[in-house]
């Protein structure tokens, strides 16, 4: 075939013709990893269809062919009215463009195939389910009505992903990142798992460490009965990735043995998505690294520890960039505070005040002295309530939503996207992880970690990091120059040597 | 009232009730800026509204003038019926559709000029990168450009609509001028502008964020 590759251990095109996520899921398949079964159109086949406004002469028959293959591995028809196949339509180029480009679900579910998937499951809710999933993906990828025949949705789905390499955000967001406009996009065909499939289904993500701290514990979040977009969407009450070592041991014994089989061939910290279906745990992307700020200084000390990186390695790993945090403050030993709620940190800094939950208490509250406004999201009405307050918790919201962009416009601290917290104005409380808590109560955001506490935690001096200080010994051996100096050059002064 | 295909014109007490609808307590100058009337004016219809109990007047350092749960009400029955009466609703319905697909792009945009990517790590932009710079607002011209066209049918058929766009416009200009807080910062900014805006169509639409 030209255009299509399997998704198999044997196949050795690079991440520029695979794109970076189905060359990450060979890699997994090379590590006996589970898997779903699919496979690749090159990114060959998308500049083809941007140069030329239509699919590649060939690619219809190299479609039908792999779909034919697919079928064969899995023993299902797409589409068919009994045991169908219904396949995943993702993006995935060279680069990492998250939530840019076209992905469409469950796809082949025409309304005879939602039958069969209901008669096979015994589950007709889940099948209906899994049917209104495919044509709400259908629909905001194509603009298009959707064809009768399986095939026919997957050549007009496989268009639709091409085509939204060219939309006005993804251009903008290449732009913004420096990252070139030829490229284009590669595709992912996978058979569908099912996280909505039963009780014993799910979706969730996977950190072989802890990305705020980089402490050597597994991390991460899961939603039972969902498809993993809900997880990213932010919408859902994700729960604590470690319920599951209860609830799905298997799971969870099968995503601690993927994510130590993945740092040992990648010798870094990792992250997994993952979904399992009826108690089998399946997964669906990898990444490597991406760890920032004293996260990525306790991952890099730890792995030369650990042995699977040399000291100078850990050395190269950590950009002086990443060294900017030691001027944020964070809060200390987040693990012994009071937690009251996690949440995506927006605006770096740490903030202390009373708790107030609308923005016409915040501003009367504030000159009694700081004030913490928290809120369902926030909207223009809240923006004196923003002025007013130290800092700012929304349930709602992502990194890039209103609130976020005010917050970092007045650098207020800020942790967006609590999904667990509930703001009741009525009875002018709080309510997160099982508690509520009346206005006035003193809190404290960590705009850098996403954590909201309960209380005064103990501020970290964070330039006394035990895994810096070791790291910049490290440095100092290596450069020879022990003398005292701010860290960033420290670092620096070692760099400049191992790039001799 | 109207003749047909000319935009309805809503009168200035309404104008300043709704502004304070969609910005929460502000400055008297605020209003004048989002209304486009003279200050005067503002000044009175803003005493009008609060002796109808619509409107009251907040003291200390972040108060301002801004809506009694009252005023809310009333504005929501007067904004329902203005929309109802000129039979714009599919008009206005459409431009959120605009809106909302350029809105995702709006906020990548703003969070770029906020903080870019170094090393892999997040930090705050500051501003030393003029080619970087340069990048972000060129995409937010191209995307001002898109705004424009998504809105064009709204302002023709609501005058009171048009007033974003000049007050986007100037954002935008002033940013490229050398402004830099005109593009998130200022509560002039492109940024406060656009977020009024979304409130504004969720508002008159009669939509929940």
């Amino acid at each position: 075939m030209t255009w299509i590759h399997p998704l198999a251990p044997e196949v050795e095109e690079p991440a520029d013709v695979l794109g970076a996520k189905a060359h990450g899921l060979v890699g997994l398949g090379r590590l006996s990893l589970p898997v779903p079964p699919g496979f690749v159109i090159g990114t060959g086949a998308c500049r083809a269809f941007l140069r030329h406004g239509r699919l590649p002469d060939g690619l219809a028959h190299e479609l039908v062919a792999a779909v034919a293959e697919l079928e064969a591995v899995t023993g299902r028809r797409l589409g068919g009215p009994e045991r169908p196949l219904a396949v995943s339509v993702r993006s995935g180029g060279t680069g990492s463009m998250p939530g840019m480009m076209a992905t469409i679900l469950n796809l082949g579910l025409t309304a005879e195939a939602a039958d069969g998937l209901a008669a096979e499951t015994g589950d007709r809710r889940f099948a209906l389910d899994a049917r209104r999933r495919f044509l709400a993906s259908f629909a905001a990828a194509t603009d298009a009505p959707v064809p009768d025949d399986p095939l026919g949705q997957l050549t007009a789905a496989v268009a639709a992903v091409f085509s939204s390499w060219d939309t006005p955000r993804a251009t903008t967001y290449r732009e913004l990142h420096g990252m070139p406009h030829d490229l284009g996009t590669a595709v992912t065909v996978q058979a569908m798992v099912y996280g909505n499939r039963d009780r014993h289904s799910g979706s969730g993500v996977a950190f072989s460490r802890d990305p705020t701290t980089g402490e050597p514990v597994p991390f991460g979040e899961v939603l039972f009965g969902r498809q993993g977009d809900d997880v990213v969407s932010g919408r859902s009450l994700t729960q604590p990735l470690r319920v599951l070592a209860d609830r799905e041991p298997a799971v969870w014994a099968g995503l601690l043995g993927a994510m130590r089989g993945v740092e040992a061939h990648d010798r870094d910290a990792c992250s997994l998505e993952f979904t399992f279906e009826t108690g089998r745990l399946w997964l669906l992307q990898v990444r490597s690294g991406g760890f920032a700020g004293a996260a990525a200084v306790r991952v890099a000390t730890d792995l030369a520890d650990e042995g699977l990186i040399e000291r100078s390695e850990a050395l190269r790993r950590v950009a002086p960039e990443h060294l900017r945090y030691l001027r944020t403050p964070r809060i200390a030993a987040v693990g012994e505070a009071d937690v009251l709620a996690r949440g995506l940190g927006a605006c770096p800094g740490v903030a202390v005040g009373r708790l107030a939950t609308t923005a016409d208490t915040a501003a009367r509250m504030a000159a009694d002295g700081p004030v913490i406004l928290v809120r369902p999201e926030t909207s223009p009405l809240d923006m004196h309530g923003l002025a007013a307050a130290a800092g700012v918790v929304t349930a709602r919201g992502g990194p890039a939503s209103h609130a976020a962009v005010v917050a970092r416009a007045m650098r207020k601290p800020a942790v967006v996207g609590v999904a667990d917290l509930t703001v009741d104005v009525a009875a002018a409380t709080v309510r997160a992880g099982g508690r509520t808590l009346p206005e006035g109560t003193l809190i404290a955001v960590d705009g850098s970690g996403g954590a909201v506490v309960v209380g005064h935690p103990r501020l970290a001096p964070a330039a006394a990091d035990p895994h810096l200080q070791r790291l910049l010994t490290w440095a100092d051996e290596l450069s020879g120059d022990a003398s005292e100096r701010p860290e960033a050059q420290r670092l620096r002064a070692a760099h400049a040597i191992l790039r001799r | 009232m109207t003749r047909p295909g000319s935009p309805l014109v809503t009168g200035d007490d309404l104008l300043v009730l709704h502004a304070l609808r969609c910005m929460g307590f502000v400055s008297l100058a605020r209003v004048a800026e989002a209304t486009g009337l003279p200050g005067p004016e503002v000044e009175s219809e803003l005493i009008d509204l609060a002796v109808a109990g619509l409107a009251t007047r907040v003291g200390g350092d972040f108060g301002g003038w801004g809506l009694t749960e009252t005023g809310r009400a009333a504005d929501a029955e007067r904004i329902a019926d203005e929309l109802d009466a000129a039979g714009t609703r599919t008009v206005v319905a459409a431009a959120y559709e605009g809106f909302l697909t350029l809105n995702p792009e709006l906020l990548d945009l703003c969070g770029a000029w906020q903080l870019r990517s170094a090393g892999g790590v997040a930090t705050i932009n500051d501003h030393d990168d003029p080619a970087y710079d340069a990048r972000v607002l060129d995409r937010l011209t191209d995307l001002d450009r898109r705004a424009e066209v998504a809105c064009a049918d709204l302002s023709a058929a609501m005058l009171r609509f048009r007033r974003y766009r000049v007050r986007l416009a100037g954002a935008l200009a002033r940013a490229r001028s050398g402004a830099l807080d005109f593009v998130t910062d200022s509560t002039a900014s492109y940024h406060a502008v656009w977020f009024q805006l979304h409130e504004d169509l969720l508002a008159t639409l009669g939509l929940q964020r």
